[in-house]
């Protein structure tokens, strides 16, 4: 039973209970820029979506301490995707009917990404996508309310390209063989990557194509019949925790003696290094959407720091990219005065130049008004021993960097796949 | 194509099969004894992965006590789920249902519990000493823990057998699966004779997820990349079926091996293949289970 004390404790909770909302509705109406954000919480992508909730927070956190121009203040509600397109579906139409955001943001899948935006487009609410790189969503179904602020596929395998036709002359290749997941983001890796070589004019001879399913948990077949096919370069177009498991069965293999390992859209990403320490090998070519130690500026520093201070682990390429999308949205405000002329927004991120921590020192990112996609310089490294940002004992270094004009979806290219 | 090649192709093909048949048998030891299909069995095998992290990662300790220790945790955890939560469901209308939801539920569950635990970062733990190694046949290398873990493969298969034919426990669990009604009529503990074959067989899960563990991604959701396949292989053995488990999986762990090989654009989609064969011309699967044998 509870004694005269417990019943006191309980008069004063439910007087607050009935008091708070009392004192919200009496409250002014506050100036909220409201954001709907979907990522998936479990399962193998649900480190990227934890990843993306902490660095959007912190984010929201560093400019409502400021305040947007007008006086608003940013609020986002999260809502697990559960890395599902029809049920993230449900949940953009949700946000917009119930909760009435001004903006839809996130997404961890490319197949989610292409769902959420025909909800974007039908409803005219922009959907800023922040971690999912397929190219068709900026190019083949391109609409005028979606904007990325991370890069596609096609940037990354430009770059890789490049890097390729660079490495030919110290490193002279010629067969390559590709092994990457079986679905849309496997195959427009390697699309990519064939047409930007042929772009560049490398020549090259195709060895080998193995499309295992996403999130094979075993590779040791595809090993074996990749070392068969002696290739001298393997391309790898894996998505998370695959890129752990091919490499750890590859090294007992003894693959990476053999050939070279390259991997320029997300093996480079810090899980690879902090799930591996020192069982990674040395000089596998990678890349990523961001990366913790490249460039080595403050803004950076900073921001993986702080993301350290957060959560207690340092981030994922997947945090920078929501982090820059609440940035942008921020500066879109600012621009417009608010946040419900859709239209006007759309201008106003249209061309927007953004400060963020990827972006090296005299450089910032742009919004491509033609497509809506973010340029960014993207810098490929290979794996040498650094321990700075624990439990990873190898981190990229070896830079190569790519200019965005160099590495951008060519005019062309866009035309043909829009005709289509 | 030269002999050391498909040697090579066969042993990769033998330690898919090993690994699929060790999470399969735990699989089918539960539904041929206790009529329960385990959709949560995957998640032990993840848990047991987490456990061989802790000890071989966090604690710094041996790893054949890191196996030890993730089938012992996986076997007690799963002995207590089935104590506490399965039991209560036992014999009501729609059983099935039931079983299917709350073993789903479960799945859901324990991945959350591991992310509490662990965190949502990818783990992995390096392969023990002796073992890190390979052996080289032609121009292509064997790893010599892909050969432990066959044989780890073979010794389960080989005790299995004779612990379920040779001794009064498994005659017990054996006869579990035949009548259980009857069973009790003789005296034998009926309700902990479930809860050990549950624990038994979610140890072999753990012990399973210990073992891959160096050679795959410690993850949340780990459980739910093996469970499918390992439905396949279950349901071509045989639902309940521990030697169809087995041979299951050696005909998936090899067609998936030459497969990959050979048609490389298709192999995926020969492991559903071969069970679409397997189903049509013997619809009981490879081997029918006792209880559906005609006397």
């Amino acid at each position: 039973m509870a004694g005269k004390h417990g019943w006191k404790c309980l008069a004063v909770g439910l007087m607050s209970l009935i008091a708070v909302p009392l004192a919200q509705a009496a409250a002014p109406a506050e100036k909220v820029i409201r954001i709907g954000a979907m990522y998936p919480m479990t399962g193998r992508p649900g480190l990227y979506g934890m990843d993306s909730v902490a660095a959007a927070e912190m984010a929201i956190d560093e400019i409502n301490a400021k305040g947007v121009a007008g006086g608003y203040k940013i609020d986002a509600i999260f809502t697990d995707s559960k890395a599902k397109p029809a049920y993230a579906v449900r949940v953009a139409n949700r946000y917009i009917a119930e909760d009435k955001v001004h903006f839809l943001f996130g997404v961890v899948s490319s197949g989610v990404g292409l769902a959420v935006t025909e909800v974007s487009k039908q409803n005219k609410v922009i959907f800023v996508g922040t971690d999912h790189a397929a190219t068709e969503l900026t190019v083949d179904n391109f609409q005028p309310y979606y904007f990325r602020v991370s890069n596609d596929t096609f940037q990354s395998m430009a770059a890789g390209a490049l890097y390729l036709k660079e490495m030919a002359k110290t490193k002279p290749w010629k067969k390559i063989a590709f092994i990457g997941p079986d679905y849309s983001y496997g195959h427009a890796q390697w699309d990519e990557l064939r047409y930007n070589l042929d772009r560049f004019g490398v020549p090259f001879e195709v060895v080998g194509e193995y499309w295992p399913k996403l999130s094979d948990p075993d590779y040791s077949a595809y090993i074996t019949s990749i070392m068969k096919d002696k290739p001298d370069v393997l391309v790898a177009g894996f998505w998370g925790g695959d890129t752990v498991a091919f490499i750890k069965q590859a090294k007992a293999y003894g693959m990476f003696d053999k050939l070279t390992y390259f991997h320029p859209d997300a093996g480079g990403n810090y899980e690879l290094m902090s799930a591996m320490g020192d069982e990674l090998p040395l000089g596998l070519i990678l890349s990523a959407r961001h990366h913790n130690n490249w460039p080595a500026t403050e803004r950076n520093k900073k921001f993986v720091e702080e993301f350290k201070k957060r959560t207690g682990r340092y981030p994922t390429y997947a945090a920078e990219g929501a982090y820059a999308g609440i940035y942008a949205i921020a500066q879109a405000v600012e621009k417009v005065g608010n946040p419900d002329d859709a239209d006007a927004l759309v201008k106003a991120l249209e061309g927007m130049k953004l400060n963020l921590p990827e972006d090296p020192e005299g450089f910032v990112s742009i919004i491509d008004p033609g497509t809506h996609q973010i340029m960014q310089v993207q810098a490929i490294g290979t794996t040498i021993a650094n321990a700075d940002f624990p439990p990873a004992k190898m981190m990229l270094g070896n830079w190569s960097v790519y200019q965005p004009a160099d590495i951008f979806v060519p005019a062309e290219y866009i035309a043909a796949k829009r005709k289509k | 194509m030269d002999f050391s090649f498909l040697l090579t192709q066969m042993v990769s093909g033998l330690t898919l099969a090993t690994l699929l048949f060790l999470v399969a048998s735990g699989l089918t030891l539960i539904f041929g004894v206790g009529n329960v299909f385990n959709f949560a069995h995957g998640s032990f095998y993840m848990l047991g992965a987490y456990l061989g992290y802790q000890v071989v990662t966090v604690w710094s300790l041996n790893f054949w006590f890191a196996l030890l220790f993730a089938a012992l945790g996986a076997g007690v955890f799963g002995a207590l789920i089935e104590c506490l939560v399965l039991r209560r469901i036992y014999g009501r209308a729609n059983e099935g249902g039931f079983q299917i939801l709350l073993t789903y539920c479960l799945i859901l569950i324990i991945d959350d519990l591991v992310k509490l635990v662990w965190g949502a970062e990818y783990k992995s733990i390096s392969r023990p000493a002796g073992f890190s190694g390979s052996l080289t046949v032609g121009d292509i290398a064997i790893p010599s823990y892909n050969l432990l873990i066959i044989a780890i493969g073979l010794v389960v298969v080989v005790a299995s057998w004779w612990i379920l034919n040779r001794t009064r426990p498994g005659k017990i669990a054996r006869a579990a699966a035949v009548d259980r009604e009857m069973l009790g009529a003789l005296g034998i503990n009926v309700p902990l004779t479930m809860t050990v074959v549950f624990g038994i067989a979610t140890a072999l899960g753990g012990l399973t997820g210990a073992l891959a563990a160096p050679l795959r991604t410690v993850t949340p959701g780990a459980g739910i990349e093996v469970i499918i396949d390992s439905m396949i292989v279950v349901v071509m053995g045989g639902m309940g079926n521990f030697w169809g488990a087995w041979l299951g999986a050696l005909l998936l762990g090899e067609v998936n091996a030459f497969a990959v090989a050979f048609v490389p654009e298709w192999a995926t989609l020969f492991s559903f293949l071969v069970m679409v064969v397997v189903l049509i011309f013997k619809p009981e699967g490879l081997f029918a289970p006792r209880t559906t044998r005609k006397v």
